[in-house]
């Protein structure tokens, strides 16, 4: 085990901590897994590009409840307006504003399990936690305490939920471990924001496990827009699973941070599915961004589509690996993958990695990744108008980024969001 | 406004352009007509500073500046606009704010205000009415999935927003339908005007049936070989450009541009 990892180990508390028996089983066994194969290493496959060395670098420890968090730090101003805006900081809920649409319920994680709310026990404990890899769900699971639920009742629709999450800057460097329960009852509509941001100096590590359950017909949009500090660590892991013609997409946006890391994994349980994945990253300087997404079909005539787009400048390193199972009897899917990268810089550094297997009938897929430059044609035509060289590569190049921004079902939201890409748009050298 | 001397431009290590020399003074259209091949197209790139296009000898005046020490974006900013022949598709660019950008970047460059988005609508408007062409272009990203004709159209639509003093339209006229080839002869004939100088290149005589050229050029494997009125262009048309090859370089009518000969 690496010295991080045994530091981890000693730092997590003794016994189970309180509350229900089934509750304290499942800090066992996180607490166990996690003892035994402790944090991932490159010898993993899917940690191949990713070391965490930073993190021990950093003498990260785990956080412990006794420092309780005292003023919320400022935020650049929210992406945009919500019904109902959740502060995380230090990964506890701090605040909660706004007035929540009928159907919407969101309970701090402790309150949630404290009332043992139904559904709860049933996703917590389907979490898959397999090998080596999983080493941080498992310490999340070890720690399992704060966090929210956020459940939408059936037939209704929940509005739109901001998290805004940040961390406050320290002496030490903490580990925060949340977890995010969503449940989305038949019928039900949510449009779930988060946006994190902390200050800089940072060099806190959050990893936060979401685990969204879609019943069937429900419809979940989730964007995630992370703008970390240089120092930053975001470990983090999203787990979808989708009942017969629930409909889950996803905008994630990658502009800052320092080691960021990401599982998305979205599973189609019930026939008619939709899971449609997307998301940009914007590197620049020394930012390690390791998004890894996957889809598993495992029912008839589902559609999945993933589109990335990514941009690394200075000696940035960008991996992305998008993986799609199309499992027996999953017959007549759709499964999409597209994955492009435009390097701006002779020392940054893109992997990426489209997977597909397919064990159905009928099914229609279809994978792509590249890595280039701009086109300098294209430059040269911008140029020949007026605009300067620098001018020219920069629209370029958001406008390549754009084409997620242009994704979301908000156009103002599109908008505003690819004005945040266009401000930070690393620069070619 | 224009003076090119003894022009030699070289592309992939192949030498194009052989010592050409043009003068086109202010006020005045150019025809530029020529065999496929012949550097046309490579004298309109040399002229916007494309990269990968080497001039090895020769010199080029523009409004009394040195035009090939000039970066692709201050010719542009200084005036000159190319119409290209093969205009480049840009996926998530949008039309009009690109050309909004492009258009403060030369007004930026020339000390003049910036157009807030109200008063680039209205100049917009105007230019889209002046030229016939309705707006759903504007909307979509520059060039995608446009027809060839549209291109065309969307250059001289361009053209007509920067109000350039040195136009060149390379082969703008190919491949378009009767009513845009009108549109390209309005655009040509509304900026004419007593100080911007044109350069058109085409191989028909059609578009100069509308835009009267006062100087018709041949180009032959990198050199003007012919010069004359607008009568030459018609022919041209008739007789094809054999019949130059035995007499070199000539000149018709009253020619006042003097030819530098091939060394
Ligand atoms: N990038 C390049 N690499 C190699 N050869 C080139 C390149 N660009 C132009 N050439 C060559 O230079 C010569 C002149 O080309 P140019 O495009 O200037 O011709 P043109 O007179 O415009 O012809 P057309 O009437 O067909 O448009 C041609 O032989 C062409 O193949
Ligand atoms: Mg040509």
């Amino acid at each position: 085990m690496s010295r991080l990892a045994t530091q981890l180990a000693a730092d997590l508390p003794g016994e189970s901590g309180s509350g229900l028996q089934w509750i304290r089983a499942l800090r066992d066994t996180g607490a166990r897994h996690f003892r035994k194969h402790g944090l991932p290493t490159r010898k993993d496959e899917a940690w191949k590009y990713t070391a965490l060395g930073v993190l021990e670098q950093g003498g990260l420890r785990l956080a412990t409840k006794t420092e309780p968090p005292s003023t919320p730090s400022s935020h650049s101003p929210p992406l945009a307006q919500a019904g109902f805006n959740l502060t995380m900081l230090d990964g506890q809920l701090l605040q909660q504003s706004g007035t929540p649409r009928a159907g919407l319920t969101v309970l701090s994680l402790a309150d949630a399990l404290s009332k043992d709310i139904n559904g709860l026990q049933v996703l917590l404990e389907s979490l898959p936690q397999g090998n080596s890899g999983d080493g941080f769900s498992a310490l999340n699971t070890a720690t399992l305490d704060s966090g929210v639920l956020v459940h939408v009742a059936a037939g209704t629709d929940g509005g739109r939920l901001m998290i805004n999450w940040s961390t406050q800057a320290r002496e030490k460097s903490l580990l925060f471990n949340t977890r995010v329960c969503v449940i989305l009852e038949p019928d039900a509509r949510l449009e779930l924001l988060e946006q994190f941001e902390s200050p800089q100096g940072n060099s806190n590590t959050c990893n936060i496990v979401l685990q969204a359950d879609l019943g069937e017909n429900a419809d979940l949009q989730h964007i995630r827009f992370q703008q970390e500090s240089e120092g930053a660590g975001l470990i983090t892991r999203t787990e979808v699973s989708q009942q017969t013609d629930s409909e889950y997409a996803y905008f994630g946006f990658d502009l800052g941070g320092g080691l960021v890391r990401h599982d998305l994994h979205a599973t189609l349980l019930g026939s008619g599915a939709k899971s449609d994945l997307s998301g940009a990253y914007l590197l620049d300087g020394k930012r390690h961004v390791d998004n890894h997404a996957r889809v598993d079909h495992q029912a008839a005539g589902g559609f999945s589509e993933q589109f990335f787009r990514g941009v690394a400048s200075g000696s940035a390193k960008a991996i992305f690996n998008t993986a799609v199972c199309v499992h027996p009897g999953a017959d007549e899917t759709e499964a999409r993958q597209s994955n492009a990268n435009i390097l701006l810089s002779a020392k940054a550094e893109i992997n990426t990695k489209p997977e597909l297997e397919i064990y159905a009938d009928e099914v229609i897929a279809s994978h792509g990744a590249t890595v280039g430059q701009l086109d300098e044609q294209a430059v040269f035509y911008l140029r020949s108008r007026g605009l300067n060289e620098q001018e020219a590569r920069q629209l370029l190049t958001t406008a390549f980024c754009r084409s997620v921004s242009d994704r979301l079902r908000d156009p103002q939201l599109g908008e505003v969001i690819s004005q945040r890409m266009m401000d930070v748009m690393p620069q070619a050298e | 406004m224009l003076r090119i001397t003894n022009l030699h431009a070289r592309v992939a290590g192949k030498e194009i352009l052989k010592g050409l020399s043009l003068e086109l003074k202010a006020g005045e259209i150019h025809a530029i007509m020529g065999p496929n091949g012949a550097g046309k197209s490579t004298l309109g790139n040399v002229l916007a500073g494309r990269e990968g296009y080497e001039v090895t000898d020769g010199e080029v005046i523009f409004n009394g500046k040195n035009l090939l020490e000039l970066e692709p974006e201050e010719r542009a900013c200084e005036g000159v606009f190319l119409a290209f022949q093969y205009p480049v598709e840009i996926p998530g660019v949008n039309n009009t704010y690109f050309l909004r950008a492009a258009l403060n970047a030369q007004r930026k460059y020339r000390g003049e205000e910036i157009l807030d988005s109200v008063g680039f609508l209205r100049l917009v408007r105007e230019k889209l009415k002046i030229l016939n062409i309705g707006d759903e272009l504007l909307h979509r990203a520059v060039n995608e999935g446009f027809s060839g004709g549209e291109k065309k159209r969307n250059e001289i639509f361009q053209m007509a927003v920067l109000e350039p003093s040195l136009a060149i339209l390379d082969e703008t006229d190919s491949g378009l339908d009767i009513d845009a080839l009108k549109t390209v002869a309005e655009g040509v004939n509304r900026l004419r005007s007593k100080d911007r100088g044109m350069i058109v290149v085409t191989h028909y005589q059609r578009l100069l049936d509308h835009i009267v050229p006062d100087r018709v050029h041949v180009l032959a494997d990198g050199q003007l070989v012919a010069t004359g009125g607008a009568d030459l262009a018609l022919k041209l048309e008739e007789q094809g450009y054999a019949w130059l090859e035995d007499g070199g370089i000539q000149t018709l009518n009253t020619d006042p541009v003097k030819q530098t000969a091939n060394p």
